[in-house]
């Protein structure tokens, strides 16, 4: 309850409290750094087996984690669990240790994982999933944590689950659930989340804030164009697109959003060229491009490569620790894409184009 | 039929004329009905091919979607975006017939959704899991076209083999026999006839 009452009242309010502490948090993100799975490590991995790749994350920071659900699972349900455990694990861990603006940020970044987590029990309420099957699917690396989230899940029916989130921010948005507009739901939750970015973001003039700020808007561009690919494809009408757009991108505004609209598929298409992103997704585009998997790898690979590209500047900034949150979520799916990858008998080609070494 | 147990009475040859005719007409409608399904079974086999090539080939690319969603997404993601999508296809089935065979005719509805409308919301998803349920529905499409034609063809296969064993009972059992009794009647009707003509013979003589 007490964790409850802790999450409402940040919550509430939108202003962090306390002295930052960037020089503390910059020296244990770099130590944490230095813990990720080296570059060298992934080709070695492709040529192992699921029980090799175990063997292998047990001799990194994943040790723990793997031990501790070895009782609960096995094969490549054990190596993803663990996984995500760590990551819960070591968000929290940044959002505990973190003080001031950073913690401030950092939480509302990490917001995504809070929403994820709220779909997933909504979800698993609406299909009558028992307590278990919705707790093996939450990550808490969030603000909300396991034991709060598994509360929620236990919870007998979704009305309960929203009367426990009263008084948090998610709350306006969930009362409008009549389990008939789950996916408006869903979508007005994460609108909710790029918005609130967009507003901490706004908030500062400083040099690094404006990179974090860069980053942020570049993750609403591709959030925008996966958004945009997807409906075009599945020939969605014009006016069911216009509510799922994000406002705040860096290269795609409002404006020009509404005028790709209207546009056909392959007009579409023809009017990316003149963005950043083109050169990444020029190869994967196309109107007889039956499958849009490698467009959106390819936007994630331009989306990563660009926050890498300022991850060195201004080391005692949210910088270097937005830098170790996207190195690590990485690293988890690189991990993860080679152990799923492994297990569904997927060629080589298909793993490496995946992943975002 | 024992040829010991046959009357060898005019009524018996008539009623023996009669159902030899019935059996000779029956004989040469079931061998049309035999052909009839054979043809119907060949155009229906072609079918069942592509159909089962469709299938395997659908198997194959909604395996490899699954598989990269699981990869990209994780498994956690792909469980529960599923458990967004409550409604279970409908299905209806009913009967139509094929020269006497009663094959089924599988109606579905509510497998393809369009994207939006699949239940989950676009923003939190991604196109790994759009392909990996767009190959999941064509699949269930296949699969209820493929047990509509599979279930078409075995139902087929069984009347043919039926047909056949009613074909050759007839051709090679029934009607021989038939005529053979036939034949004994008549030829023991001549004998009395016969029989008959040296009796009175003998008492004109007499």
């Amino acid at each position: 309850m007490r964790l409850l009452q802790k999450f409402r009242n940040i919550g509430k309010s939108s202003q962090y409290k306390g002295s930052s502490n960037y020089a503390y948090l910059a020296t244990r993100v770099r130590a944490m750094k230095s813990k990720l799975v080296p570059k060298e490590t992934y080709p070695r991995l492709m040529n192992m087996g699921i029980s090799e790749i175990t063997r292998l994350i047990e001799e990194t920071e994943y040790k723990q984690d793997i031990d501790k659900l070895a009782r609960t699972y096995s094969g490549v349900d054990l190596i993803e669990h663990g996984l995500n455990r760590n990551l819960a694990e070591t968000f929290t861990k940044l959002i505990k240790i973190s003080e001031g603006e950073p913690n401030y940020l950092i939480i509302e970044y990490l917001k995504n994982y809070d929403i994820w987590n709220i779909k997933t029990i909504l979800r698993g309420k609406y299909y009558n999933a028992s307590q278990n099957e919705i707790k093996e699917d939450l990550v808490s690396a969030g603000q909300l944590s396991y034991t709060f989230l598994s509360e929620l899940a236990g919870k007998e029916s979704y009305s309960e689950v929203i009367s426990a989130l009263e008084g948090t921010e998610y709350y306006p948005i969930l009362i409008g659930y009549d389990e008939t507009n789950l996916s408006d739901i869903e979508n007005n939750l994460d609108k909710m989340y790029y918005n609130g970015l967009f507003n901490v973001i706004g908030e500062s003039k400083s040099k690094d804030r404006k990179l974090f700020a860069k980053f942020i808007r570049t993750e609403i561009d591709i959030k925008n164009i996966n958004t945009l690919f997807r409906l075009k494809k599945a020939g969605v009408k014009q006016d069911e697109i216009v509510d799922l757009i994000i406002d705040g991108g860096l290269e795609l505004s409002t404006n020009s959003i509404q005028g790709l609209l209207p546009l056909s598929y392959d007009d579409f298409i023809q009017a990316l060229n003149k963005y950043s992103f083109w050169d990444s997704i020029s190869d994967a585009v196309g109107s007889d491009t039956d499958s849009l998997i490698n467009v959106e790898t390819q936007l994630k690979k331009h989306s990563l490569k660009s926050a890498s590209s300022f991850s060195h500047v201004y080391p005692l900034s949210i910088v270097p620790i937005m830098d170790y949150i996207i190195s690590k979520r990485n690293e988890v799916n690189n991990l993860r894409i080679i152990a799923r990858g492994k297990a569904a008998n997927l060629s080589d080609e298909i793993i490496m184009n995946q992943l975002v070494i | 039929m024992d040829i010991n147990d046959v009357k060898p009475t005019r009524s018996e040859l008539i009623e023996l004329k009669k159902k030899i005719k019935l059996s000779e007409s029956g004989h040469k409608l079931l061998k049309m009905k035999r052909d009839g399904l054979i043809l119907e079974f060949f155009a229906i086999l072609n079918k069942a091919k592509n159909v089962r090539a469709e299938l395997d080939a659908s198997f194959k690319e909604a395996s490899e979607k699954i598989g990269i969603a699981k990869s990209v997404e994780g498994t956690i993601t792909v469980k529960s975006t599923a458990f967004s999508l409550k409604d279970a296809p409908q299905i209806e089935v009913e009967s139509i017939n094929v020269m006497g065979v009663v094959v089924p005719k599988i109606e579905s509805s509510s497998v393809r959704k369009p994207m939006n409308k699949r239940g989950y919301g676009v923003l939190g998803t991604s196109s790994y899991i759009d392909e990996a349920a767009d190959s999941y529905e064509i699949l269930v499409e296949k699969i209820i076209l493929a047990a509509e034609i599979e279930t078409t063809m075995k139902r087929l296969l069984d009347d043919i083999e039926k047909t056949k064993r009613r074909v050759n009972a007839l051709e090679f059992k029934v009607i021989p026999e038939l005529t053979a009794a036939m034949v004994f009647i008549q030829l023991r009707l001549e004998e009395m006839e016969r029989e008959n003509t040296f009796r009175l013979k003998r008492i004109k003589k007499a």
